[in-house]
Parts: C-alpha cells; structure tokens; sequence
C-alpha cells in the first residue's frame, strides 16, 4: 500500500512537469532582447518595385535621457526608424533581424501607415500579414499617407517621443472635432469584404511649416475594392458621420440673427437615423439627424439667449448639417464610392429588389435622393447668460 | 521522498523509545513504592533519588507538646517561597497555641490532623507514594512528612518568577484591551475567566512531556462547544509522547491536521479577549505553561484576516481594511511571480508606456528577470530575518544598510531594475499585513516565482489551481479550511469579506458550532433605533 502511493506521487510529480514542457509556453523572451516596435509604415521601393518597409523602435537607453532634458544629449531621438525591402511584408519584417539583431515584437504597434503608392495599388494584399501574425493586434490604427509612409514616421513632434504615438493620438482624438474618424486593422477589413460597400481610412500628411515639421491629417481616403480612389475633407467627413451617427462633437459656425457676428456652437450630442424606401423604383434614404447644440462662443453684442435668437440659430445649423451631409454625399457620388452603407440597409430592407440592384450599384448610387431632416435643439448657453457688452438701454 | 526518509527516522526513532522503555522499566522499580511510617526511611528514599541536587533542603525538626513529633520538610530552594514556607507552615506547627497546649488530645501523626487544624495554605495534598512525592516537590511543593504517618503532605508554596501583563508585542492594536498572555498559565487561565464568566467554562487539565511534565490546558464553554471537537482534542494531545513541551508550538506540530501542509490549521494569539471571543464562537483553546501563546482550534482560513480590531472599531473602515489584508495576501504571494510571467512572457499585456519605461529601467541589468526576482526576495528575507533577532539599534542599522545597499546602491550600479524594486518591497510591505499567513506567503511566494520564471502566466496560474484544490481539502479538526466560502455559507460570509455590524452577526459559525444546538448568540432585532416615542408628534 505504502509503495503504491510513492509511485502515485511520482506519477503526479511526472505529469505536472511534463504538461510544463508539453505546454509550448515556454518561450519566454526577456525585455531586453526585444525590440518594441511602436509604428510601422509600408512604402514601394522605387527601384526593385519591392515592399520597402519601415519599423519605428523602442530606444530605451534614449527614453530617459531625452524626457530628462537637462542632460546633454536632450536632443538625441528615443526612436528608431529602420527599414529593410522584400517581396513581402513578412519577408521584410524578418529582413530587419539583420539590422536589429533582435527579433522585433509588434504587439505594441500603434499605427500602420500605407504609403500612397501602395494606397492607390491595392491594399487588400497587403493587409494579409497584420491580420494574420499572431502577435499583431487587429485594433491596430491604419492610416495612409499622403505621400511616403516614411516620411510621416520621420517628423518628429516636440511634445511626443515617439511620432507613430503621436500620429496615433491624432486619429483617436477625432471626436474634438469629427473632421475625421479612428479606423482600425479590424474595421478596414471588414470592409474590404464587402464588394458594395466602400471604407475610408485617415490620411496624413507632413507640413513644412518655416523648418519645423508637423504631422496633421488632412481627411479621409476613401477606398473602393480594396484601392484608394479619393480623399473627403474635413467637413466631407464630418457629413458622413452625422449619416452613420459617429458625430461626437465638434463646431458649428452660423451667422448670429442680427447679421452682425457669428454664433459659434458645440456638438454636444448627436443621433441619426436612416431608413432607406423605394418609390416607384426610384431610392429616397430619409435620413433623420438630432443634435443638442451649445452656445460656446458668440461674436456679436447682441444677447443670443432669447427665444427668437435660439430659433434662428437652430434653422441656420440645421442647414449647416444639412449642406454638410450634401457635399459628402455629391462627393461620394462622384467616386461613386458607398461610403454611408446605403447598399447594406437596401439589402436589409429589400432583399428581392437588391438582387437586381447588385450588379450596377455603381450606376445606380448616385440617382439616389436623400432626404435630409434635421432637428437641433440649442441646450445650454455654457457660463455666461449675457454676452460682456453695454446694456441695450443705456445707449 | 521526504516520506521515505520521515519514515526511516521515525521508525529508528520508535525503536530507540522501546529499548529506553526497556531500560527504565528494569531499573525504576522502587518509585512506585508507597511511603513507610518510619520518618528517617522515607527520608533516605528521597535523599537516594535527589542525591546529586544540591538545591534540595532537608530541613528536621521537632514539634508538638514537649516537641514529641518529629518530621522533616523537604523542598527545592530554588522554587518555593521561604517566606511563606516559615509564615504558614513552620509557625504553626512549632509555635501554635494549639500543638504547645497539653491538653491536646489530637494525634498529630495524622496527617489530616495537620492538614486540617495548622497549615494556612490552601493549595495541599496528601501523597502517599514515593514517585508522586517527587513529583510534586519537583513542581515546586514542599512536602511535609511526619514520623510515623504513611502519607506526607505537600504544599504548593510556589515561587515563580513571572513578568507582568503586557501589551503583547506581536499583535498591539490601536483600540482594545491591551493586556496580553505571559508565561504563567495560571495568570492566563485567570485573563480568560474574567471576560467568560459561566460556570460552564470548562478547564481540563492534562499533564504532558515526560520530563518536562508541562501543564497543558483546554479550555472552552461546555453549552456552545461541539463534545466531539473536545474528544478529538483530548486524543490528540494523549497521542503526544515526548520528553518535553517548551512552546505550544510543540503541542500545534503534534495535533495537526496536516503536518505537511504550508497552512497552519492550529491558530495561535496571545491576546486574551481573542481566545475568549474565540472559545464562544464554540472553539476550543489550548493553553500551555510556560508560553504567552495560546493555540485555538478549529482554524479556518478566513481567521487570518480577521483581526480582533476590526470588531471594536465601527463596521466600515473594518471592512475595507479586511479587503485590504486580502489583496495584501495576494500582492505578497502573487506580486513578483506576476512581474516576471508578464515581462518575460507576455509583454503584449503590459501597456505600452509601462512597457518601455520597464525595457528603459532593464537595459543594463545583466540578469535574467526571474535571477533578479529571486535575489531581491532573497536579500529581503535575509534583511528581515536579521532584523528581527536583533536589538532595536543594531536592528534600525540593518534595514538602513539594506535599504541603501540594496535599494539604492543595486539599481545605480545596473544590476536590479528599479521596477523590480519596487515590486519586491510593495512584496514585502503586504506581507507583513496578514501575520497569521507569513509562513505560508513566504513559501508560496518562492513557488509562484519559480512557476512564473519556468512556464509564465500558464506556471503561476498551475500554482493557484494547485493550491486551491489543497486549500479545499484541508480540514482542521473536521471543519472545513476554506469554510464560509467552501462550502458555502450564507450567514458566515458576514464576517468575511465584509465585517457586517455586529447586530446582524447573530449566529455562532456553523461549521464550529454546529452540533445541532442553537446557534443564536444575541437577541432578535438588535438594530439600534432612537426612541421614536408613543406616536405623538414631539414638534
């Protein structure tokens, strides 16, 4: 009895170490032989025609030195731009081994930048790998470059280390002003499935401003199958996510009802419906917007905060939206690119129509009429109830 | 393995006890021999097996009418009080008015006689065997033996050295009593019967350690305490066969559930309003002579986060500071394994920023991250454990030198990561939150890190499945380790997590106190309300 437990013991001891050798988790991999990749960008060699791909590097020995400023040094970079060409993306990331010495670790990799060459080729086979490498993350931001993707990844900002950061901030602190939207690997993806539909991804661009570089994105690009086939402005872009009830803040300027300043106001809520019919063959999306608005700025003497003046205010806005959302959807028409998801809602709505409607969508988008309400309700006047000027009757 | 070789000593062990069994058998034959009438006889006994104890006085003499009884008072110097041995044992019997009357037709050789009319103290007893008078005068007795009488009496004018009642130093408390156990257990017995004052507080004596012959008490309230626990108890202290008791911690390694569990399922304090909360919740307590610690059973796991503080002080702070000692109990244990599974495993899960200041904080440290966990941990329990044993000068210069070497010295010189640092010390700090767990934390602490260097979060979470299942099948005297939560228990979950106010704690534990009795230990409806009067409106 007694030996039979010992050999119990053993047994259990055996299989306990064998599940840890077994498991595969044991790779472990100390800090210091990674090299954190934070930004990637992907360009075409302008020789080989080959992926020419740039990888943005942790220097850790340079953090502290240039955050602590009052070292010498403080002018040293905390990145490292490195890059290396193949035929394929994941040949090019292995090439890099050859310049790292390590072996690069990209979970933290904030943003993928595509240069416009790339952007206007395709992207379809070039977003395989991010998708597919266990290690890459799906929520990673995509961007596209206005021109070299290697280029944006150089700018260095004053107050980031790291630009790919940076650029990555900008896009997902979109919703101070809606003038673009946040678009991931996951999202841009999913898009890319659908042969209708049309996605959009966030341009940047590098501005030369009197020697200092800054990094700012212009717009959206807006993709079709796969291939960059336009860009949207800033309020195109906005006029698209009052469609698609993205709109989280942002502002709108109206003239002020006595024609002598501006009223400026803020988003402060907005939600948005739409519900596609057909009458008589012909397609009216009725698309219905509602917007909490606040009094943020004035620029005139006269008091807004009346009745009248609230009324007025709110026609002029709701034109304002509504000439938005009409200069994005004549853009689009014009790119004949389904950026609002309109064939998705047919198809959902009237699934036999859609059968015949497939095959020439791109003809048929833009004879579609949209009709546009919207309701804006003025909600606070923020801190102040009279404008800082003389009173109307002490003149 | 250790099986084995526990077992090799064990068995080496019994066969060494037989052969001395053997030998004293043969050789002690005329202790048991009763006392003779005859003075001088009994006197050369005692004299034969005390011969080589210089401390023993013998002291002859003469009393009665016409000084016609003759005895003899025998006792250790050492131990007995000489003052009160001249006042209330000598006095009387060679000046009281009573012997030197003549008329006193009392027979002095009677040692009832003695007993009954001269001798002021009252703590006596007549012996009439040779070895039970060794006994008690080894205890500290002076016995009294009288010519012609076949009994001798002994009485317990003992002396002993005892401190006073302290704060204990181990568990001071903020608000509480501050009185504490010292080494005298009959002082200790006296703290417990002042705050349980029913006549059916029950105080067993038994007498353990063959040499040491160590006063071993268990005490506990015969209405509320479940009769088997105490006849569990009782069989697991006779099993104990030993040479001496020093410490209760002898008795607690001897009756414990699970000797080779890192969970202590005997819990110790030295408070006495802890051991009396605890003996009315239906707990026995077991107190030692000759130790401040006074061991309760049974223990559940939950008990090391309990504090008696936390029932004196109002229910909320009570009850995050009781959430507090958990999560302490986890950093401490969990705290650098999780370091290392994450940074040398999965980075993907440390955010970005903190990933690259701890990649800034490791670029020059030589070490593996698993080499450099172990050696903190190490250089701290080394620090502790020096600390500890000194004096309090010599002790504050070793947590300076530790401080400054290790803390700062280290990091400047690249070979610890500052991060590190402060994982071993937060580490550190939380475990000296849960005290009752220290040895436990400590060990599973050094496991942990093991399992996170060799296989990462997969190793650490392996470790905690592990100890979960061993932490459910412990029992400590049949009550389950991780009751109220497994099994679960409504009305014990009280007092776990969260301290509820003391007017809805209204039952005793179940699992300790459950023998079909009523478990109720306080009125119904106790919630305090103001007095809201007859209904009369009082504006």
């Amino acid at each position: 009895m007694r030996k039979k437990k010992g050999v119990t013991i053993a047994v259990i001891v055996l299989c306990v170490f064998m599940v840890f050798a077994l498991s595969g988790c044991l790779g472990g991999r100390e800090i210091n032989d990674l090299e954190i990749v934070i930004g990637m960008g992907v360009d075409k060699d302008e020789k080989t025609g080959n992926i020419l791909l740039t990888a943005q590097i942790v220097k850790e020995q340079a953090v502290g030195r240039s955050s602590g400023g009052s070292g010498g040094g403080g002018d040293e970079k905390a990145f490292w731009n490195v890059s290396s060409t193949g035929e394929s993306i994941f040949e090019a990331v292995r090439q890099l081994t050859h310049k790292t010495g390590n072996r690069l670790f990209v979970s933290h990799n904030q943003a993928v930048i595509f240069g416009n060459d790339i952007a206007s080729e395709g992207l379809q086979k070039y977003i395989d790998f991010f998708l597919r490498a266990h290690e890459m993350r799906p929520t990673v931001l995509i961007l596209i470059a206005e021109g070299r993707a290697s280029d944006v990844m150089d700018a260095k900002p004053d107050t980031e280390k790291f630009p790919a950061m940076n650029i990555a901030k900008l896009v997902k602190t979109y919703g101070y002003t809606s003038h673009l939207y946040k678009v991931n690997m996951k999202d841009f993806s999913e898009c890319l499935m659908c042969s209708e539909k049309a996605s959009f991804a966030p341009l940047i661009t590098v501005s030369d401003n009197e020697g200092s570089k800054d990094v700012f994105v212009p717009g959206m690009a807006v993709f079709k199958n796969g291939k960059m086939v336009g860009k949207l402005g800033h309020g195109e872009v906005r006029g698209v996510l009052w469609v698609l009830g993205k709109v989280k803040s942002g502002v709108i300027t109206v003239p002020s009802p006595d024609g002598g300043g501006k009223a400026i106001l803020e988003i402060i809520e907005a939600k948005s419906k739409a519900i596609p019919e057909i009458i008589d063959g012909k397609i009216i999306i009725h698309v219905m917007v509602e917007v909490e608005l606040s009094l943020s700025e004035q620029t005139t003497a006269e008091n807004l905060a009346t009745v009248p003046a609230f009324g007025k205010i709110q026609d002029a806005s709701e034109e304002v939206v509504r000439k938005e959302i009409m200069a994005a959807f004549k853009k689009t028409s014009e790119l004949k690119a389904d950026i609002f998801g309109f064939s998705e809602m047919l198809y959902k709505k009237y699934s036999k129509e859609w059968k015949s409607m497939k095959d020439n969508w791109d003809d048929i988008y833009p004879t579609i009429e949209l009709d546009i309400d919207v309701a804006s309700r003025v909600v606070t006047t923020n801190l102040l109830r009279n404008p800082a000027s003389p009173k109307e009757g002490e003149k | 393995m250790f099986r084995y070789i526990f077992r090799k000593i064990r068995s080496s062990y019994l066969k060494k006890e037989n052969e001395r069994a053997l030998r004293e058998a043969r050789s002690g034959k005329d202790n048991s021999a009763p006392l003779l009438p005859d003075l001088d006889r009994n006197l050369e006994a005692v004299k034969s097996i005390l011969r080589d104890s210089s401390d023993v006085t013998f002291h002859e003499f003469n009393f009665g009418h016409d000084r016609r009884y003759r005895a003899a008072l025998v006792f250790i110097n050492s131990m007995t009080d000489k003052e009160e041995i001249h006042k209330n044992i000598l006095q009387p019997l060679m000046f009281g008015s009573l012997l030197l009357s003549s008329d006193a037709d009392m027979d002095f050789t009677q040692i009832d006689s003695i007993r009954k009319n001269l001798i002021s103290i009252t703590e006596n007893q007549k012996v009439s065997l040779l070895n039970d008078l060794v006994d008690n005068l080894l205890t500290g007795a002076a016995i009294l033996l009288i010519d012609g009488s076949k009994e001798a009496l002994a009485v317990k004018s003992r002396k002993r050295e005892t401190r006073s009642v302290d704060e204990p130093a181990t568990e001071a408390v903020v608000r509480g009593p501050r009185e504490g156990f010292i080494e005298d257990v009959n002082v200790n017995i006296a703290l417990i019967r002042r705050k349980i004052k029913v006549p059916d507080l029950c105080v067993e004596k038994l007498v353990i350690g063959e040499k040491s012959k160590t006063d071993v008490y268990i005490v506990y309230v015969k209405s509320v305490a479940d009769p088997k626990l105490i006849e569990e108890i009782r069989i697991r202290l006779d099993r104990i066969k030993i040479d001496a008791i020093l410490e209760s911690g002898y008795i607690e390694q001897f009756i414990e559930d699970d000797p080779w569990s890192i969970f202590p399922t005997v819990s110790n304090t030295e408070k006495p309003d802890k051991v009396a909360a605890k003996i009315l919740e239906g707990r026995a307590a077991i107190l030692v002579d000759g130790t401040p610690f006074v061991l309760a059973v049974p223990m559940v796991f939950v008990e090391s986060f309990q504090s008696v503080e936390d029932y004196y002080s109002r229910p909320f702070l009570a009850s995050i500071t009781r959430m507090i000692r958990f999560l302490s109990y986890i950093i401490s244990t969990l705290g650098p394994a999780i370091y290392v599974a994450l940074t040398v495993f999965h980075q993907e899960l440390i955010p970005t920023q903190l990933l690259i200041s701890i990649a800034e904080g490791r670029e020059r440290v030589p070490f593996p991250a698993i080499l450099e966990a172990s050696l903190m941990i190490f250089a701290f329990d080394i620090l502790r454990e020096a600390g500890v044993r000194l004096p309090k000068p010599v002790g504050q210069t070793v947590g300076i030198v530790g401080a400054i070497v290790l803390g700062e010295a280290s990091v400047q010189a690249g070979l610890i990561s500052p991060i590190m640092v402060i994982v071993v010390s937060s580490t550190a700090i939380a475990s000296f939150a849960v005290p009752a767990q220290t040895d436990s934390g400590t060990v599973l602490r050094y496991i942990y890190l093991a399992l996170a260097g060799i296989a990462g979060g997969f190793g650490v979470i392996t470790g905690l499945l592990v100890t979960l299942l061993h932490l459910a099948s412990l029992r400590s005297f049949g009550t389950p380790y991780l009751w109220p939560i497994a099994p679960l228990n409504l009305s014990g979950l009280k007092d776990v997590f969260v301290r509820m106010p003391l007017w809805m704690q209204s039952k005793r534990p179940k699992a300790i106190a459950g023998n079909g009795r009523d478990l109720r230990n306080q009125g119904p409806e106790l919630m305090p309300s103001p007095y809201k009067g007859d209904n009369s409106d009082s504006g």
